[in-house]
């Protein structure tokens, strides 16, 4: 263990190390698993990498995570060994300085870390990418992405008012964890266009700002759906450069794929529409020249419409693939708590290396 | 270093992990990001009175 | 039963202060911005105080690119080499 491993000598009750955990300020609001010593060197074990090893650093305090401290979170949030892989390649992920560790998990604007998990191991693992995707009742969904808040509380730190000022927070703040999903999926799946070697799985790391469930029930062609999903992402509420993910559901999927179009074309689609006139940004006050500039110049997409201000920069901003239950015109839109390159989407290959040096 | 008065515990915090806890900080009145002019030359004035005993350590 | 503790070591760092400044006329300044509204635009006025009270100088004004990352370490090793004071700000 790291000689600075530190360990609480508690009663043998469990539900009083259930409420010594409380007392420590160590939990979400919801009761966590006592982080046992045998629990957590079950968890260790699963893990090849010494509990010393350093997985992520905080840039701005320079706290450490711990292959250690990242399975004593895991045990806490409810984790089982298997899934230890996929919460230690999304902090992997997060240290990327792409994705601006501290200003997406202290930020007023409420960020939470969406997990993304592309490939075979969310299957093998059981996570849920069907029905009631982002909802309850999933083990792996809910525990690994609780095990990530608890992480960004206890070691980094990041607790509410203190360091994590966000102004409304966000209910993925408790678990923002989803597989996409393979059954049905027309569509490369996320960890083959992320060039991973065939039968690699990834996690991708996303600073989400929220979740806006996009309803159509009547539309029946692509420029219908995404019609929709487009208004989504260009309410004023949401609309910065900022990226994008967009979830299809089975039925909308139908629609878009059914009719021919590729991701690509879905992108193209969704950066042309999602847009409002720069007259509309300056009314509401959220106009900036450097923003336009940025958008518009030198280097402007070529989709790009003068006197309009787009989401993001470029089509492949937006993020879209196929997830939730058969039933249902609901898809969804999660824009980027970054208001412009500041988080950007960053990924891992889940339990192997293949950039080692 | 100045700071908005919502801010004060975030920088306080940030302050003592790296080692610093006591680190003194211009307190200003929160936001910024929508003041007018007068108001950023209002908040200023206070940065400038606090700024001035700590730039010399007095 | 005995649990693990899941937080961190205390802290990693330990700074100290500059050295405080003998008196302020005539001192040039440097004002780091990160980006954000009006963040310039209030720490300049911060500035012209000094500049009217004191006879300063803003030397150098440095930006941030990313306003919640810290300022890259060469932008703060040249502000020190630069300016005897810097005026920056955080919050948003």
């Amino acid at each position: 263990m790291p000689l600075d491993a530190r360990i609480h000598e508690v009663p043998d009750d469990l539900l009083a190390a259930i409420d010594y955990c409380y007392e420590q300020g160590w939990t979400d609001g919801l009761p966590v698993v006592p982080p046992t010593i045998e629990r957590v060197h079950a968890m260790l074990a699963s893990e090849g990498r010494p509990p010393e090893a350093v997985i992520a650093t905080h840039p701005a305090t320079a706290l450490e995570l711990s292959v250690h401290a990242a399975a004593v979170n895991a045990v806490m949030a409810g984790c089982v060994p298997q899934y230890f892989p996929v919460l230690l390649a999304a902090f992997e992920a997060m240290d990327k300085p792409g994705f601006n560790f501290h200003g997406s998990t202290a930020s007023t604007g409420g960020s939470a870390p969406l997990l993304i998990v592309s490939g075979a191991y969310g299957d093998d693992i059981g996570m849920n990418a069907d029905v009631d995707l982002f909802g309850p009742g999933n083990r792996a969904n809910a525990t690994i992405g609780r095990a990530v808040r608890l992480i960004l509380r206890n070691v980094f730190q990041m607790v509410p008012g203190i360091s994590d000022k966000s102004t409304q927070g966000n209910p993925g703040k408790y678990s923002f964890c989803i597989a996409e999903r393979r059954r049905g999926n027309p569509w490369p799946l996320l960890c083959e266009t992320q060039g991973y070697p065939r039968g690699v799985s990834s996690v991708s790391v996303f600073a989400a700002g929220g979740f806006c469930n996009v309803e159509n029930h009547g539309g029946n062609t692509p420029e219908q759906v995404l019609g929709s999903v487009a208004d989504a992402m260009a309410n004023y509420a949401c609309i910065t450069l900022g990226q994008s993910v967009v979830i299809l559901s089975p039925e909308h999927m139908r629609i878009v794929a059914g009719a021919g179009w590729s991701r690509e074309d879905a992108q193209a689609f969704l950066f042309t529409q999602a847009k409002r006139s720069v007259e509309g940004m300056k009314g509401i006050g959220k106009y900036r020249d450097g923003d336009y500039e940025q958008q518009h110049g030198a280097n402007a997409h070529r989709l790009v419409e003068p006197g309009y201000v787009h989401r993001g920069l470029a089509p492949d901003d937006i993020l879209i693939t196929l997830g939730g239950g058969d039933a249902g015109g609901h898809s969804c839109f999660i824009p980027s708590w970054s208001r412009g390159r500041s988080s950007i989407l960053q990924h891992k290959p889940i339990g192997v290396c293949v950039d080692c040096k | 270093m100045l700071c908005t008065e919502p801010f004060e515990v975030t920088a306080r915090n940030i302050a003592r992990v790296l080692g610093l806890p006591g680190y003194p900080f211009l307190m200003v009145q929160h936001p910024i990001g929508s003041c007018t002019v007068t108001e950023l030359k209002a908040r200023a004035q206070v940065a400038y009175e606090q700024a001035v005993p700590i730039l010399l350590q007095t | 039963m005995q649990l693990y503790d899941p937080t961190a070591s205390g802290p990693r760092c330990s700074l100290s202060r500059a050295a405080p400044l003998t008196g302020l006329d005539g001192k040039t300044m440097g004002i780091l911005e990160n980006g954000k509204l009006n963040a310039k635009e209030m720490l300049h006025e911060v500035a012209l105080l000094f500049e009217e009270r004191h006879g300063c100088k803003v030397r150098a004004v440095y930006s941030k690119s990313n306003a919640s990352a810290p300022a890259p370490a060469e932008t703060l090793a040249k502000a020190a080499q630069e300016v005897d004071f810097l005026i920056t700000g955080l919050g948003d």
